[in-house]
């Protein structure tokens, strides 16, 4: 009975370990980041489809309002605040852009492609906001983090 | 006495006199060329005066009808599957907003319980994302929370009124559209007021007379003779003094009205113009302000015998106010209602139910309206950047704010109970003040001024600028360890003596709370413990000036004297402005200005304006979570851990103690991932208040956080930083297990080469390769 035991124990240890041997942590998740991935399952879902649809519609003070108020039920959301930076950017309020770009930038998981788009936003809210200097600075993270080379191994 | 008795020879011998003047005076009066010439300048002085009057008749009418102060409403509340709502806090909302019950909840306004679920028809509401139409919703509320929610994911309870915006003694009115009005009430007010109404020209001889015989058979006054245009006309245009131009003017502006305007729009007019009461300054105008008022519900919702409350209000709204005269404005309904019941308006089933209904009237007070009159202040401050006051009081805006109604209880609730604990006798000498924000959008939640949160005045939360004692500490912390080559959460710091020469000679020794000295210890206790003499040491070795720049970064808009005593916080700020300097600790480093308003729409419920959220990154990530991090420990195990007993377990959340000097204030300001909450307590004769942070008010927060529901900070680190185990010197890495060593977020740059050499001494490495030096180490 004990070595049976014994038996299974190890067993289960090895699977584990042969588990972890041939999945180390993933970098990035392989499907690309998505709102429906980051607010499944939540309200927040339904009024960010709201929003777009009123932006569609030329109604960016409602589109903005849904926004907020899907940010009142997913507070960690970063895609959130990425399209509130999107809209402040298209009404021309480039600092607002940034400030939110940046917050989704805090809140981002580690997708390389998504951080590098919100990266590039950055650099178009500085360069509006004539800040060149900085807008050099975000477009370099944005081209660190397209290049695989760049990538840490 | 002695006075008349000389004077009234002198006056008779001076009429006298006049006397035998006046025979040839009078002959020369009767000319009749003169008579001729006077009915000339009559007439045209007359033809002028009706010009003159239909003049202004029809540019009031038709300009600027109605004063219509702004009306500031909640933030609606939100129902969603998941969203932490209590079954008693629901119940508690629909009875501030007057829901009645009713089995099947058949009219907007009305809800029922069925078991585990309520069902629900809302009222509808405009918004500036299109708002809600009324709906019937079903939802399931257990364990507190929203299980289910009928069909949509998403519903909203209409928005609670909660006050108005108006000059001091303005008229306030809810106007309420004819095609709105309950055609019973427009019944009984023909019926009672003005039975020839639709076929008069503004003035009823038939009325007059009726009136009068009426008044004779009664033997006093039953019935006045004036039509409803003659009332209109006196609401709307004449001051009630009852003179004899007034009179005059009366009847041909009745006509002149009559005259441009159709009946629909002459009564449509009267229901939203008639003066129905006084509420303090405030003149209750029309129907629709009289049922929040009296029945604290909207106009469309009210019964029969309500609305015959309403009209009864007519003959004297002073004489037969139900509050003040229950018995004598009881009968005059049931007269009103008689007479609809003669007229054909009510049945007789109807008018033997509704008779026999007591007034019903909601206690003066008891309305959500002007119930928390410290936000409204704020609401007010706010919107006049924006607005001139004839805007804010003429033009029917429609304010959304962003007070949560359930917060401002809790707030109100918590200041009130400590204060009664701690404060009982009558003198009240303590008072206080809350504010409770979202940090991450920056909405205010709850704004608490007062004890006696009901009473307006001192608005506390605003204006009581007071030294902030200990809550600057964060500061020092945060200047010291964005220079993380030379500090860290683990930096040992001296708490000793300290003294500092002042320019003008003086010397600065502060002192600890309990007046000793604990000697080298991390920085992180500096904070938890809340010790002068270390905080002091750091805040000089830092800098004053880099101290007062983070202060300002943080969003301290006063001016901040470069003196040593601004390290123990001799800074004075209101708690509004407190809660302006820790919402960028609460979040990480992202500064979001605080609003009350979110959105502003016109009468019609057409968007206008919105106060959109905006934020900015003023700390990096690092350096803020590090600071983030120390103020937990203030609750973990500092000076707020008698906190932990009125939040779950599990609940990380951080804030910090403050006391001014003498005990004159006590300040707690901490947050969560969802509510920042500032609480300050003192007297307003600044005298000392013999209270300390942690006893005069923490409990406040405490209480009031734990009524919440509440999100974890993140432990998360961010890039940048790294649990190291640290020896206790703070020079060195160490390991878990051996001796002293403790586990301390620790920016990259400051994580020393050295190790004490206890342990498998590691750094927690990130990504693939740490992973694959982790499998072989």
């Amino acid at each position: 009975m004990l070595s049976v035991q014994r038996l299974v124990r190890l067993m289960l240890v090895s699977l584990v370990l042969a588990g972890c041997a041939v999945r180390p942590p993933a970098e990035e998740p392989a499907e690309p980041m998505t709102a429906s991935q980051e607010l499944a399952g939540s309200p927040a879902l339904s009024l960010l489809g709201r929003a777009e649809a009123a932006r569609q519609q030329g109604q960016p003070a409602a589109a903005e309002r849904y926004l907020e108020r899907a940010l009142n039920i997913a507070p960690d959301s970063s895609w959130l605040y990425k399209e509130l930076a999107d809209l402040r950017l298209t009404e021309g309020d480039p600092r607002g852009a940034e400030g939110f770009a940046l917050k989704a930038l805090r809140l981002a998981p580690d997708h390389d492609d998504y951080r590098a788009g919100l990266w590039e936003l950055v650099a178009t809210a500085r360069d509006r906001q004539g800040d060149s200097e900085g807008a050099g600075q975000a477009r370099d993270k944005a081209a660190e983090l397209r290049s695989p080379r760049a990538k840490p191994v | 006495m002695a006075k008349k008795t000389k004077k009234s020879p002198t006056r008779s011998r001076g009429q006298s006199n006049r006397k035998k003047k006046k025979p040839a005076n009078k002959r020369r009066w009767f000319s009749w060329s003169l008579i001729g010439k006077l009915a000339l300048v009559c007439l045209v002085l007359g033809a002028a005066g009706l010009a003159w009057l239909d003049a202004l008749v029809r540019e009031r009418f038709d300009s600027h009808v109605w004063q219509l102060p702004a009306r500031v409403y909640a933030r609606p509340v939100e129902l969603y599957e998941g969203r932490v709502l209590s079954r008693e806090d629901m119940l508690k909302l629909l009875e501030l907003m007057r829901y009645r019950q009713d089995a099947r909840a058949s009219t907007p306004g009305s809800y029922a319980v069925q078991g585990n679920s309520l069902l629900v028809h809302t009222r509808g509401f405009s918004d500036s994302d299109g708002g809600e139409k009324p709906e019937r919703i079903r939802l399931t509320l257990s364990g507190g929370q929203i299980r289910s929610l009928n069909g949509d994911d998403l519903a909203r309870l209409e928005p609670l009124q909660i006050g108005s915006i108006h000059p001091q003694h303005a008229e306030d009115r809810v106007l309420v559209p004819l095609e709105k009005v309950p055609p019973l009430l427009v019944e009984m007010l023909i019926a009672t007021e003005d039975q020839g109404f639709y076929d008069h020209y503004g003035i009823s001889l038939r009325g007059l007379a009726r009136a009068m015989l009426a008044n004779i058979k009664a033997g006093g006054l039953v019935q006045g003779g004036s039509t409803l245009t003659q009332q209109l006309v006196k609401n709307f245009w004449l001051t009630s003094e009852r003179t004899l131009s007034r009179k005059l003017m009366e009847m041909p502006m009745a006509i002149l009205l009559e005259l441009h305007y159709s009946k629909e729009e002459i009564l449509e007019a009267y229901l939203n113009e008639v003066y129905l009461g006084q509420d303090g300054a405030r003149a209750i105008h029309g129907m629709g302000l009289g049922a929040q008022f009296l029945f604290g519900r909207p106009l469309e919702e009210l019964e029969p015998h309500q609305l015959a409350t309403l009209v009864a209000l007519l003959k004297g709204p002073s004489w037969y106010d139900p509050r003040k005269h229950p018995e004598r404005s009881l009968e005059r309904r049931n007269t009103v209602l008689k007479v609809a019941l003669d007229e054909g308006a009510l049945s007789k089933a109807d008018y033997d139910k509704y008779s026999s209904r007591p007034l019903e009237v909601v206690p003066r007070g008891a309305s959500a309206l002007y119930a928390f009159p410290a936000f409204i202040d704020l609401v007010r401050r706010q919107l006049a950047r924006d607005y001139p006051p004839e805007v804010l009081s003429d033009e029917g805006l429609h304010i959304h704010s962003t007070l949560d109604v359930l917060a401002q209880l809790a707030a109100e609730g918590a200041l009130r109970d400590h204060l009664n604990r701690r404060d009982p006798d009558d003198s009240k000498k303590l008072n206080g003040a809350v504010v409770v924000v979202a940090p991450a959008q920056g909405d205010v939640l709850a704004l608490v001024s007062n004890r006696d949160s009901r009473e307006a005045g001192f608005n506390r939360a605003l204006d009581a600028q007071r030294p902030i004692g200990s809550l600057v500490k964060p500061a020092v912390v945060l200047s010291a360890v964005s220079q993380p080559k030379q500090w860290s959460l683990a930096t040992q710091v001296e708490d000793g003596p300290i003294q500092v020469k002042l320019p003008n000679g003086d010397v600065w020794a502060p002192q600890n709370f309990d007046k000793q000295s604990r000697g080298a210890m991390p920085m992180v206790d500096v904070l938890a413990q809340s010790r002068n003499q270390a905080t002091a040491r750091l805040g000089l070795d830092v800098g004053l000036k880099q101290v007062a720049g983070t202060l300002k970064t943080l969003g301290v808009q006063r001016n901040i004297p470069l003196y040593p005593s601004i390290l123990l916080g001799s800074l004075e700020l209101t708690p509004f402005e407190v809660a302006m300097l820790y919402q960028p600790l609460s979040t990480g480093g992202f500064s979001t200005r605080l609003r009350s308003i979110t959105d502003v729409l016109d009468k019609a419920g057409q968007p206008l304006a919105r106060y959109p959220v905006s934020t900015d990154e003023v700390v990096d990530a690092g350096p803020a979570f590090l600071t983030q991090w120390a103020m937990q420990q203030v609750v973990e195990e500092g000076t707020a851990r008698a906190a932990r007993r009125h939040l779950p377990a599990d609940l990380k959340v951080a804030g910090k103690t403050g006391t001014s000097d003498d005990f004159r204030d006590a300040w707690f300001a901490g947050f969560s991932a969802n509510h920042l909450a500032v609480v300050w307590v003192g007297r307003d004769d600044n005298r000392n208040a013999g209270i300390t942070g942690s006893s005069g008010a923490l409990p406040v927060w405490a209480q009031l956080m734990g009524k919440l529901p509440q999100r974890s900070l993140s432990q998360t680190p961010p890039a940048g930083v790294e649990w190291v185990w640290m020896h206790p010197d703070g020079r060195r890495v160490s390991a878990e297990g051996c001796g002293e060593a403790r586990r301390y977020p620790m920016l990259e740059a400051s994580i020393p080469e050295d190790s004490d050499g206890c342990g498998a001494v590691k750094k927690t490495g990130k990504g693939i390769k740490g992973w694959f030096k982790g499998l072989f180490d």
